[in-house]
């Protein structure tokens, strides 16, 4: 994994809301083409290490680089020519409420490309078939279900095609059943498409269902505690912090703990 | 005695049976008061033939036995599930910090509110004005880019802020112009001075009245609305979407709104001035017997075009903080659904007070550049 190129680095990164820290010295770097997921604990600081990987927050100190480049360089140019190739998937889908799904889209391809209208709506319409919803594409965000208005989000985040996606908690406020389809379809379209992603969940099963890769932040400690394939965090690692998170999983599912026994 | 088949009075003190529930307090009660009238120096509760009890039971049961405590009567348990004792002695804990002294309010205190208050108005102020340099920037950016001028937005909010205002800011000017020829004539008279209740009219419409009363009804409609769009736009992550695709938040929300203000407000204020002197007009001829054509010669007569300029001007400057308070508020919600509500108050608060503070400093001005007319 570390022979592969890395697109996205963060060094040193200290960061918080007014006087409270809440992530310390925090290096990190993802691949591309992988899977990164970043868990961690309610309040242990995900969203916001993501905020600051999106550049939606200025560090305290410390920089993210994409291909190379701190995005809070000299000039805005670089975070906005990085997010032209990055795509944002929100915890509640964050689509425009005032605009229909495929509006939606459009909208971003209006903003960015020179297609016609009818050009437009074709890709729209085609992004919105990857994720199951060309026949709601009239349906403004508000009429459709929870899990719809998050896949519609996907559709939208990858209208430009992206190189790197983001998701913040994909599975928040889904059934299991809905959560695990936008799981698959995630991995799906890492596999077709070699999109980088990103992922900042505490959902045991997606985690284990899409990871590449993993890392662990705590709250108290405020940084990383952990990093490496699941399988490593699972079986390997001795932190009483990684194997509570990770040991109700290892109660529950039968294959994982088969899996663990094996090895022991 | 017995109260129930759950409480009984034995002569020691009481027998509890059962599994005694919430509905069962005001019974417990009864039992306990009626005990701690007899009691002489200690009475037993006997729990042996109990099942057990929920929360709100106990709490009744530990109230009873504190006043019988305070009454300095020993009261002996028996045969207490050891849960129970556990929720007893919680209470027992509890109880010890309720009466721990509160925060008492201190003279320190409310200075500190004070402070706050005042630190708290400076960051409005200085949010603000980093603000509206954005916004400047972002207009003068979209007026030197045609093409990233949002025509469909633009129109859109004129239709919603200013179209849609029309008759709301018509019927009140009309309204307060006949108010006002109403009482200017009914003063007047006593001078026998009525013919100069079209003066009176023409200046107070066109200075103040009209430009005032349609930024403060375009206020109270569209900073609140603008406020409230922006912040639920906020909360449900809109804002950060638009921007992490791109977007240019100043471009693609604030100017389209202010550009709309822009465009409208003037022609709402031109529209104010004429309904109120219309009811000038109408007031004057029902009220003073005063002929249309004379009241139309004296506003010819007074009246300067710069009445009408400067009002359309004062208008564009209210549409400015307008929109930039609106938007200004919507942007700084953090947080929850709430936050909205607060946003909307404080927008179409601050939109109005500063909209009359501008007011009074534009009539300064005026009053030194506009030429007298000799009556």
């Amino acid at each position: 994994m570390n022979a592969r190129e890395i697109i996205l680095e963060v060094a040193h990164l200290f960061g918080g809301y007014e006087e409270q820290e809440v992530l310390k010295d925090i290096s990190m770097s993802v691949c591309r083409g992988e899977i990164l997921v970043i868990v961690g604990r309610s309040g242990c600081g995900k969203s916001t290490l993501m905020r600051y990987l999106l550049g939606l927050s200025k560090p305290w100190s410390g920089a993210v680089h994409f291909e190379g480049e701190d995005i809070w360089g000299e000039s805005m140019d670089v975070l906005r020519r990085s997010r032209a190739r990055w795509g944002v998937l929100f915890q509640s889908g964050a689509l425009l409420g005032s605009l229909t799904l495929l509006e939606n889209i459009t909208l971003v391809l209006n903003e960015f490309t020179n297609l016609s209208l009818k050009e437009m709506e074709l890709v729209a319409l085609r992004k919105l078939e990857t994720v199951g919803l060309a026949d709601f594409a009239r349906s403004y965000p508000l009429e459709v279900s929870g899990g719809m208005q998050k896949r519609a989000g996907l559709a939208r985040a990858m209208a430009l095609d992206p190189e790197v996606l983001f998701f913040d908690e994909p599975s928040a406020g889904l059934d299991p059943v809905t959560s695990s389809e936008l799981d698959h379809l995630i991995r799906s379209i890492n596999r077709t498409m070699g999109t980088t992603m990103v992922i900042v969940t505490h959902e045991l099963a997606s985690i284990l269902a899409i990871a590449d890769r993993v890392i662990m932040l705590d709250g108290e400690s405020r940084g990383i505690i952990a990093e490496g394939t699941v399988r490593q965090l699972q079986v390997e690692s001795s932190d009483r912090r990684v194997t509570a998170f990770f040991g109700r999983e290892s109660l529950n599912a039968s294959g994982v703990t088969s899996d663990v026994n094996g090895s022991e | 005695m017995s109260f129930d088949d759950k409480v009984r009075s034995t002569s020691a003190g009481l027998a509890f049976c059962g599994f005694l529930k919430a509905p069962d307090v005001s019974l417990i009660r009864s039992a306990f008061a009626d005990i701690s009238l007899r009691a002489k120096q200690h009475v037993v509760m006997d729990f042996t033939e109990y099942d057990g009890m929920d929360t709100v039971a106990a709490s009744g049961i530990y109230e009873g036995i504190r006043n019988l405590e305070r009454a300095k009567i020993d009261v002996y348990m028996n045969g207490l599930l050891p849960r129970d004792q556990e929720l007893l002695a919680s209470f027992r804990r509890h109880e010890q910090s309720l009466s721990a002294p509160r925060r008492s309010w201190s003279l320190k205190d409310h200075f500190e509110g004070v402070g706050d208050d005042v630190v708290a108005s400076w960051e409005t102020a200085r949010g603000l004005w980093v603000f509206s340099k954005n916004t400047f920037s972002a207009l003068v950016r979209v007026l030197t880019t045609p093409s990233l001028f949002r025509w469909h937005l633009t129109f859109y909010y004129m239709e919603h802020a200013g179209v849609r205002a029309v008759p709301i800011v018509g019927t009140l000017c009309w309204l307060i112009g006949t108010v006002l020829g109403f009482q200017a004539g009914y003063q007047l008279k006593s001078f026998a001075a009525e013919m100069f209740m079209p003066d009176l009219i023409a200046y107070s419409i066109t200075w103040e009245i009209g430009p005032l009363l349609a930024a403060i009804l375009v206020a109270g409609r569209s900073s609140s609305a603008f406020a409230a769009e922006i912040g639920t736009m906020k909360v449900r992550q809109e804002i950060d979407a638009l921007e992490v695709m791109g977007f240019n938040i100043f471009e693609y929300l604030v100017t389209p709104k202010m550009c709309a203000l822009f465009l409208v407000m003037p022609a709402l204020v031109l529209m104010a001035d004429f309904f109120g002197l219309l009811g000038g007009l109408l007031i004057g001829g029902w009220y003073l017997d005063m002929p249309a054509s004379y009241y139309l010669s004296r506003l010819n007569f007074v009246m300067l075009p710069i009445d009408f300029w400067w009002g359309m001007l004062k208008g564009l400057v209210f549409a400015v903080i307008i929109a930039n308070v609106g938007c200004y508020m919507g942007m700084r919600v953090r947080g929850g659904a709430a936050e909205v509500g607060r946003a909307t108050t404080a927008a179409v608060v601050t939109a109005i007070f500063l909209v009359i503070m501008a007011d009074a400093l534009i009539s300064l001005i005026f009053m030194e550049i506009r030429p007298t007319v000799q009556v």
